[in-house]
């Protein structure tokens, strides 16, 4: 009943579908869990647009804005103004930006922070490890981690604004008590 | 029951485009139909936590004879618990679908889904070979029916995600809500395969896999998923369901994204628990003449000219109306469109699926915050 030619040609064609899946198992390891407010950010060594190397704790005893973003993902370029209006705002004050990129090539991400005028820090998160070690499977993300490099705060979606910034910023520099994560 | 096949057919029809079908229900009805199916990513995926994404989907299955069969099929009676070899010869059957597909994220991860189906099927053959007519040849039966097919609820777990990649997995319930004794005219109940239902509860179990191969530009994509339905009331079991499809996607423009699919269904043959007949040929005494008695009792028989063989290269595009036009109407929205076109089918000299179409709209809506 089963045309025997066509079946050796469609298992082909499912082994070659497997084969181009097999990336997929590379990240079969990667912890893809959301860090749990209060818990220890991670380290991570990223470069950024000039090729320069970066770490997170090198930003240690300031306060962190981690934003996972892309150029093609809406929410994500309609607060980064806010993002760079804070930063300005704040910069003086002990807090860093750090916009790291998801997956596109760095012309295209050059071109966008030219074209808007960011100035904070971007950098190129090229084969997706660092948004699966901060469990971010959608943009954009953001995480607000303390001076001493606590996460103090994780938001799924675009929900950034000048106001929610400096809210934030202001209640880890009062170090207040510890509020639940903004996520399920 | 009635009361719920119309509030649900009104809900459909609101959603969907409503398609209307002369209902002249003339004769008792034979084989199996089928309806089209693809990869349409918004229903397989989990949607993020309070997301409820909504699919209205019409598809468009005709069947018809291959080229060297006759069609010439096994009749079934559930309703007597016949079964009659060689009594049918087989002309066209043509399935119309309207499926409202929701998807709702309980949480990033885990995601429930509902699909009603309502349908609209048209079927003509020849009845009663060896039995009616001058000379034993039958006579031209046609049929129509429509109304809500098995309702289908499933939770599926997306076991890997990340911005790359995506495995969910599922397992799905059909519920019987489909019509199982829709009658022709001469007040006959028609049969099993015909009806709109299958008359027992069906498991589902599903595994979809996505990668982003060049993010945001094309992406991979398999899928798999089984089928078993129980053994109905009126003793009729439909053969189990394997199908596999695998795919990509290319985002032409960011608004565009052409879709290029391999499908391949494999159905086991359909059984029966009844009595069974034969037709009569030109070589028995009296023909034509009642059909005649081989087995009066048969269990869990195999029901020749069931059970199929398909594949099929499914391209099709999606726009993202949101992309296209920026409105509170268009926003999360999307329209996608695709042909499935058979390239190797074998059906048992029954009737098979031929080139088959599927247009629907896609939106999202949050109807819950995930923070």
């Amino acid at each position: 009943m089963r045309p025997k030619k066509t079946s050796t040609m469609f298992v082909g064609l499912v082994l070659l579908a497997a084969l181009t899946a097999l990336p997929v198992f590379d990240s079969w390891s990667m912890g893809s869990r959301v860090p749990t407010v209060g818990m220890q950010a991670e380290d991570f060594r990223l470069t950024d647009l000039a090729g320069k190397e970066q770490s997170l704790s090198q930003y240690r005893g300031k306060i962190v804005l981690l934003n996972f973003w892309a150029t093609w993902c809406k929410p994500c370029t309609t607060e980064m103004p806010a993002m760079q209006a804070s930063f300005d705002k704040l910069h003086d004050k002990g807090f860093v930006v750090i916009a790291v990129n998801e997956l596109e090539d760095d012309a295209r991400v050059r071109e966008h922070i030219k074209q808007y005028g960011h100035t904070f820090t971007v950098l190129m998160d090229r084969d997706n490890k660092v948004a699966n070690q901060f469990g971010v499977f959608g943009l954009p993300v953001s995480v607000f981690i303390d001076q001493e490099g606590r996460v103090q705060e994780y938001l799924k979606g675009g929900l950034l604004t000048e106001q929610k910034i400096e809210e934030v910023v202001a209640r880890i520099q009062k170090k207040e008590p510890v509020k639940a994560a903004a996520l399920q | 029951m009635v009361g719920k096949r119309v509030i649900l057919g009104f809900i459909l029809s609101l959603a969907l485009i409503v398609f209307s079908w002369p209902g002249a229900q003339t004769a008792q009805a034979s084989c199996g139909a089928v309806t089209c199916f693809v990869v349409i990513g918004s229903q397989q995926q989990v949607p993020q936590a309070g997301l409820l994404t909504v699919n209205a989907i019409y598809n468009y299955t005709p069947m018809r004879l291959l080229g060297g069969t006759n069609g010439v099929i096994a009749a079934v009676d559930q309703a007597d618990r016949t079964m009659i070899l060689d009594h049918h010869q087989e002309t066209r059957t043509i399935t119309q679908q309207s499926t409202l597909d929701l998807n709702y994220g309980l949480t990033d991860r885990f995601g429930l889904q509902l699909t009603l189906p309502y349908m609209w099927r048209t079927h003509k053959h020849i009845d009663g070979l060896g039995e009616g007519g001058a000379n034993g040849e039958g006579e031209a039966a046609n049929f129509s029916a429509n109304g809500i097919g098995d309702t289908r609820v499933g939770l599926k777990y997306n076991v890997l995600p990340t911005l790359r990649s995506m495995v969910v997995l599922g397992f799905g319930v059909y519920l019987p809500t489909g019509n199982t004794h829709a009658h022709d005219s001469a007040e006959k109940v028609m049969e099993s395969p015909a009806q709109l239902g299958r008359g027992q509860v069906g498991l589902n179990p599903t595994i979809y896999q996505t990668y982003e191969l060049i993010p945001h530009r094309l992406n991979q994509f398999a899928s798999a998923s089984y089928r078993h339905t129980f053994r109905n009331n009126d003793g009729y079991r439909f053969g189990d369901e394997y199908m596999l499809n695998a795919g990509l996607n290319l985002v032409a423009a960011p608004w565009l994204v052409l879709t290029g699919q391999i499908n391949y269904r494999y159905l086991v043959h359909d059984n029966f628990s009844s009595s069974l007949y034969r037709s009569l040929t030109p070589a028995d005494a009296g023909f034509p003449d009642d059909p005649a008695l081989i087995d009066p009792t048969i269990k869990n028989r195999a029901v020749p000219n069931t059970g199929s063989t398909y594949y099929a290269f499914t391209p099709g595009f999606q726009v993202g109306l949101g992309q296209l036009i920026e409105s509170s109407w268009t926003n999360m929205t999307s329209a996608y469109f695709f042909a499935q076109i058979p390239f190797e089918r074998d059906s048992n000299n029954n009737l098979a699926q031929g080139t088959s179409y599927i247009f629907g709209l896609t939106r999202s809506f949050q109807v819950a915050n995930p923070s």
